[in-house]
C-alpha cells in the first residue's frame, strides 16, 4: 500500500455483528455510571440498551441529538477517564476492587452507531420551524460546530466563519488523518451542511473588533470559538532554526495539502519531539508512520507524569518511539545555514510537586549532553493568538489571552457574545468543546427570547 | 480425562462406545461424513432417513435458517430438509462400506415410506445391508410431499401399522422416531409400542418460524418468495426435548427404551438427557454449528463428572431425576423462603431493583448513593427473577425461612375506594379438580 494511503486510512470501528456484541455485554445498569461520566451529557446507557433491544435508529437518534459530533467523539475522546471510567462491567466490588473485566467499549459503540447512521442514510435530527434571528460562530472547530448545529437545529440561520480554506477546526489540522480521516470529518460536517448551517470558510474574523462588528451586521448573536492556534515557543529566539516546528505547523502540514512536503522532511530523518502530551504522542506516532530513522520524544519529567492518555503513551512506545525521559531541552545545535544538527538536553531529577501537582524537574549540573538530530517539533501546548484580544476588544478576557465567560451559559462580559472551546477553557478535550457550544447555543436562545 | 469410567450402553441389544450418535440429518448424510464423525469419537449413526426412490427428492433453495440472541449465533435453526435424496442405492452402498470398516460401530436406518409395502421393502433393504437397527421416520415436520413425516407421527393409528408392517418384515430391532408438534408424545408412542416398537426416539424438530424478513416479509428460509411454518431445532428446543423424554419415561405403561435428542451440545445437555430417562443420544444441530469435533467435549466431561462423582457407568445415570419430577400439585407449599445477597460481590448494577420493581415484589430498593440493593425481606415472592439477572455468580441465593414466617400481603393502592366496591365472596362448595 502506498504509505500517503496508509496514513491517511483511519483505522476501522466495530461492525454491526462487533456492536451487538459489545452491547450484550453491558448490564444495563439501573442509575448508570456511564450516563453520568460524560462532559457533554451523552447518555451511553440509553443508546446502548437501544441498540441491544434492536432499536438501533433510536440509538443513532440519542446520540446525534445529544452531541452533533458523536462521531468523532466516540474515536477520539479518552473514553477510559469519562464514560468507561466507572462500568458497572468492570465486575468491580467488595471483594474485588481492581474489576475483573473491561469496561464496555462505549467509544468503540458510539463510533459504530455514528457511522452506521452514513451508512444507512439515517438522519435523525430534525429542524423546528425557522427563525429571523441570525447568529454568528466563529470558528469551526467542535465548540463552533456543537453550538451551530444545537441552534440549526432551533430554527435559527447559522453562519460559521472559519479562517482556514476547509471547515473543522482541529478536526481538520490538527489530529492525525489515521485517527480521524477527511471522510469521516466530512460525514460529520454533512449532517451539519443537512441542517443549514452555512459555511463560510476562508474568512476570518480577525481585524480590529471584527468579531464585536459581527452584531451591527446583521447578526444577533455571536459565538467566538476560534481556538488555540499558536504554539508555544520553548525558546522565542530560535525560531529563525531550519528543521525546528512547531506541533501545530507539522500537524497542519500533515492535512493542509502540504503532505508530501512534510513526509519528505521526515522521511529517514532522526526526530525529536519535545513534549509529553496527546498533541507529542500524535507527533511521534506519525513520525514513525512516514518513515524516520529514529524518533525520541524529549519529555523533562518522567513517564507517570506526562499528560498522555496511558493508550497512547503505550501506542507510541509500542511503536518504536525512544521515550527520553527526565531531559529538559536547553537549546538548539546549529550548522551551516543555521541548519538545526541538534538538541542540547540537560538531565533531571524529579523535585517536589509544582502548581501543576505534579513532581516538578530539577536540571542536573553539569548533565547537558547534545542529542544529534534532523529535526525538531514542539509540542508543548497552544496559546491565543497574540492579537485575539483586538478582535473583540470589549469582551473581557482572563490570563493568557483567554476569553472569560460565565460557565454556566459561556456568556462574555459583552451583551450578545458568548464564548466556548477552547479559548475559554485553555486546551482541552473536543468533547469539553461540544459542550460549551451546547451551552452556548442554549444560553444564545434563552437570550434571544428574552 | 478420567480413565476408569465406561461410557458404553447398551441399546435394544445393541452395544455403542458411548451415548453419543448422529442422528438422522445432513450430519450423517454420506458414508464420508459418518467415517469422520467415527474418528471423531461419536459412538454410531442413525443415517439421513432413506427413500424408495418412488418419488423424486428435491431440496427446496435455501434450506435453513437460524435464530441468533443478541450476540449469540444460532440459539436455533430451522430447515426445510428433506429427507435423503440420494438413490437408494448409493445410501445402501454406503452402509456396505461403514460396515466393512466400522463394525463395531452400529448403523441404524432410518427409513419413510408412504404406504405398507414401502415401508417394509425399505426396512428389508437396510437389515438387507447391513443395518443394525432401524427408526421409523414418523416426525419430519416439513416433506415437500403431502400426507407424509409428521402426519403419520400425527395419525395414530397409521403409525401404529407402519410400525406393525415393518416389524413382522426385519428381524433387527426397530424404533419409532415421534414428532413433538402434538400434545402429549406418550400417546402416539403407546401406539408404536403396540405396533411392536423396541424403542422410541424423540423429537423430531418442532414446527415454528425462525424469522420474517423485516425488507420482503417472508418467513425464513425465503424459498423464491415462499416461506414455510418448518423444523425447529437447536438449544432452544432442549426443555421440550426434556419434557418428552421424561413424560415417556415416567410413562410405566410404555416401558421402552428412549433415545432423546433436542438441542444437545455439550455433556452437561447430554448429562440432562440422560437423567430424564433416555439411554441412547442424538446430535444434529450442535454439529450444524460446531462441527463433529464437539463429542470429545462431550466424552471428556461427561467422563469427569462420572468420576468427581463416583459413578461408573453411564447405565447408573439413566432416569435418576424422575423420582424427583412431579407434578406441581406435590410440591410443600408450606415451607417458604426467600432470596439472601452476598453485597461483598456486588458490582452495582441495579438489575435485580429494576425486575423486583417491575416483576416482582417490590422488595429491592436501590441506595443510590452506595449504588447497592437494599432487600425487604418480607416482601420478596422468592421468584428468583434477581438471581436470573445477577451477573455475579454465587451474590444472591435461596434460603429457607422458619415454619411461621410470613409473606407480606401486596399492599391495596387505595383503600379509600372500598364504598364503590361490587363484591361478594364465593360461597359454593366445589371438587378439588377440574369436572366438565
Amino acid at each position: 500500500m502506498n504509505p500517503a494511503k496508509h496514513f491517511k486510512q483511519m483505522r476501522k470501528g466495530l461492525d454491526l455483528p462487533q456492536a451487538i456484541a459489545e452491547a450484550d455485554r453491558c448490564l444495563l445498569c439501573h442509575d448508570a455510571p456511564c450516563s453520568k461520566g460524560c462532559p457533554a451529557d451523552t447518555r451511553p446507557a440509553e443508546f446502548i440498551r437501544k441498540l441491544r433491544f434492536r432499536n438501533i435508529t433510536g440509538a443513532i437518534r440519542t446520540i446525534k441529538e445529544n452531541n452533533i459530533l458523536g462521531g468523532a467523539c466516540g474515536e477520539l475522546c479518552p473514553t477510559h477517564r469519562l464514560c468507561e471510567k466507572a462500568c458497572s462491567a468492570r465486575f468491580a466490588s467488595l471483594a474485588r476492587p481492581e474489576g475483573a473485566e473491561r469496561p464496555i467499549q462505549i467509544g468503540k459503540i458510539q463510533r459504530f452507531l455514528i457511522e452506521h447512521s452514513w451508512q444507512i442514510g439515517f438522519k435523525p435530527l430534525q429542524q423546528v420551524a425557522p427563525r429571523a434571528e441570525k447568529i454568528a460562530v466563529v470558528g469551526s472547530g467542535p465548540a463552533g460546530l456543537s453550538c451551530a448545529a444545537e441552534l440549526a437545529k432551533g430554527g435559527y440561520p447559522v453562519t460559521i466563519f472559519e479562517s482556514r480554506p476547509e471547515p473543522g477546526g482541529v478536526l481538520r489540522y490538527g489530529v492525525v488523518s489515521y485517527r480521524f480521516s477527511l471522510d469521516f470529518l466530512r460525514n460529520e460536517l454533512k449532517d451539519i451542511e443537512d441542517l443549514g448551517v452555512e459555511f463560510k470558510c476562508s474568512h476570518p474574523i480577525e481585524g480590529p473588533a471584527a468579531a464585536e462588528n459581527l452584531l451591527k451586521e446583521g447578526f444577533r448573536a455571536v459565538f467566538l470559538a476560534p481556538g488555540l492556534w499558536e504554539a508555544e515557543p520553548l525558546n522565542p529566539k530560535a525560531k529563525s532554526v531550519t528543521g525546528v516546528y512547531s506541533s501545530t505547523d507539522y500537524l497542519c502540514g500533515l492535512r493542509d495539502g502540504r503532505f508530501q512536503e512534510m513526509a519528505g522532511r521526515i522521511a529517514g530523518k532522526t526526530i525529536a519531539v519535545i513534549g509529553g502530551g496527546s498533541v507529542a504522542m500524535d507527533c511521534v506516532e506519525s513520525a514513525v508512520k512516514l518513515g524516520v530513522r529514529d524518533v525520541y520524544l524529549v519529555y523533562r519529567r518522567s513517564y507517570a507524569q506526562m499528560p498522555a492518555e496511558p493508550d497512547e503513551r503505550i501506542e507510541a512506545q509500542e511503536a518504536g518511539v525512544h521515550f527520553l525521559q527526565l531531559n529538559q531541552p536547553v537549546d538548539y545545535v546549529t550548522g551551516r545555514g543555521r541548519r538545526l544538527s541538534g538538541l542540547k538536553l540537560v538531565r533531571t531529577r524529579l523535585g517536589e510537586p509544582d502548581a501543576s501537582g505534579r513532581r516538578g524537574p530539577k536540571p542536573v549540573k553539569g548533565s547537558e549532553w547534545v542529542l544529534a538530530c534532523d529535526v525538531v517539533i514542539e509540542a508543548i501546548g497552544n496559546r491565543a493568538a497574540a492579537d485575539s484580544p483586538k478582535w473583540y476588544p470589549r469582551v473581557k478576557l482572563a490570563g493568557n489571552n483567554l476569553i472569560k465567560v460565565n460557565p454556566r451559559t459561556g456568556r462574555t462580559s459583552v451583551k450578545g457574545i458568548f464564548a466556548g472551546g477552547d479559548i475559554v477553557r485553555g486546551p482541552a478535550l473536543v468533547v469539553q468543546a461540544v459542550a460549551d457550544g451546547k451551552t452556548a447555543a442554549r444560553a444564545i436562545h434563552h437570550y434571544l427570547k428574552a | 480425562m478420567a480413565t476408569n469410567i465406561d461410557l458404553s450402553t447398551d441399546f435394544c441389544g445393541l452395544r455403542f462406545k458411548n451415548p453419543f450418535l448422529l442422528s438422522s440429518s445432513p450430519v450423517s448424510n454420506s458414508a464420508e461424513m459418518v467415517e469422520r464423525a467415527f474418528q471423531a469419537g461419536w459412538s454410531g449413526v442413525v443415517f439421513k432417513t432413506l427413500n424408495s426412490d418412488r418419488l423424486p427428492i428435491t431440496h427446496p433453495s435455501p434450506r435453513m435458517h437460524y435464530v441468533n440472541y443478541g450476540g449469540q449465533r444460532a440459539i436455533a435453526y430451522q430447515n426445510v430438509e428433506q429427507i435423503s435424496d440420494r438413490p437408494l442405492r448409493h445410501n445402501l452402498l454406503e452402509f456396505l462400506y461403514l460396515k466393512k470398516h466400522y463394525p463395531d460401530y452400529p448403523i441404524i436406518a432410518s427409513i419413510m415410506g408412504f404406504f405398507e409395502d414401502e415401508w417394509v421393502y425399505l426396512a428389508k433393504a437396510c437389515e438387507d445391508n447391513g443395518a443394525d437397527l432401524l427408526e421409523l421416520n414418523f416426525s419430519c415436520p416439513h416433506m415437500c410431499i403431502e400426507g407424509s413425516g409428521h402426519k403419520v407421527g400425527q395419525a395414530f393409528h397409521l403409525l401404529e401399522r407402519f410400525t406393525a408392517a415393518v416389524k413382522q418384515a426385519v428381524s433387527i430391532p426397530v424404533m419409532a422416531k415421534m414428532t413433538p408438534n402434538i400434545t402429549d408424545m406418550t400417546e402416539p408412542a403407546l401406539y408404536a409400542k403396540k405396533g411392536g416398537a423396541d424403542a422410541i426416539s424423540a423429537i423430531n424438530t418442532v414446527r415454528g418460524i425462525s424469522e420474517i424478513g423485516r425488507e420482503d416479509w417472508v418467513p425464513r428460509p425465503n424459498v423464491f418468495g415462499v416461506g414455510a411454518i418448518s423444523g425447529t431445532s437447536g438449544p432452544a428446543v432442549k426443555p421440550i426435548g426434556l419434557n418428552s423424554i421424561a413424560s415417556m419415561a415416567k410413562c410405566r405403561e410404555l416401558g421402552l427404551p428412549l433415545s432423546g435428542m433436542g438441542g444437545i451440545e455439550t455433556w452437561v445437555d447430554a448429562l440432562e438427557y440422560l437423567l430424564a430417562g433416555a439411554t441412547l443420544l442424538q446430535v444434529t444441530s450442535g454439529i450444524m454449528h460446531y462441527g463433529y469435533r464437539i463429542v470429545e467435549d462431550m466424552i471428556e466431561g461427561l467422563s469427569d463428572y462420572m468420576a468427581l462423582k463416583g459413578i461408573g457407568r453411564v447405565s447408573e445415570l439413566i432416569g435418576k431425576a424422575l423420582p424427583h419430577l412431579q407434578e406441581t400439585d406435590h410440591f410443600d407449599l408450606n415451607r417458604q423462603g426467600i432470596v439472601q445477597y452476598n453485597l461483598d460481590l456486588c458490582i452495582g448494577c441495579g438489575q435485580c431493583h429494576i425486575v423486583c420493581t417491575d416483576a416482582a415484589g417490590q422488595a429491592v430498593e436501590w441506595d443510590g448513593r452506595r449504588r447497592r440493593p437494599r432487600l425487604i425481606e418480607d416482601k420478596c415472592l422468592s421468584c428468583m427473577l434477581c438471581q436470573a439477572v445477577c451477573p455475579v455468580p454465587g451474590l444472591i441465593t435461596f434460603k429457607e425461612m422458619p415454619p411461621g414466617w410470613k409473606r407480606r400481603e401486596t399492599a391495596v393502592k387505595d383503600r379509600s375506594l372500598e364504598p364503590e366496591l361490587k363484591h361478594e365472596p364465593f360461597t359454593k362448595e366445589g371438587p378439588h379438580e377440574c369436572v366438565a
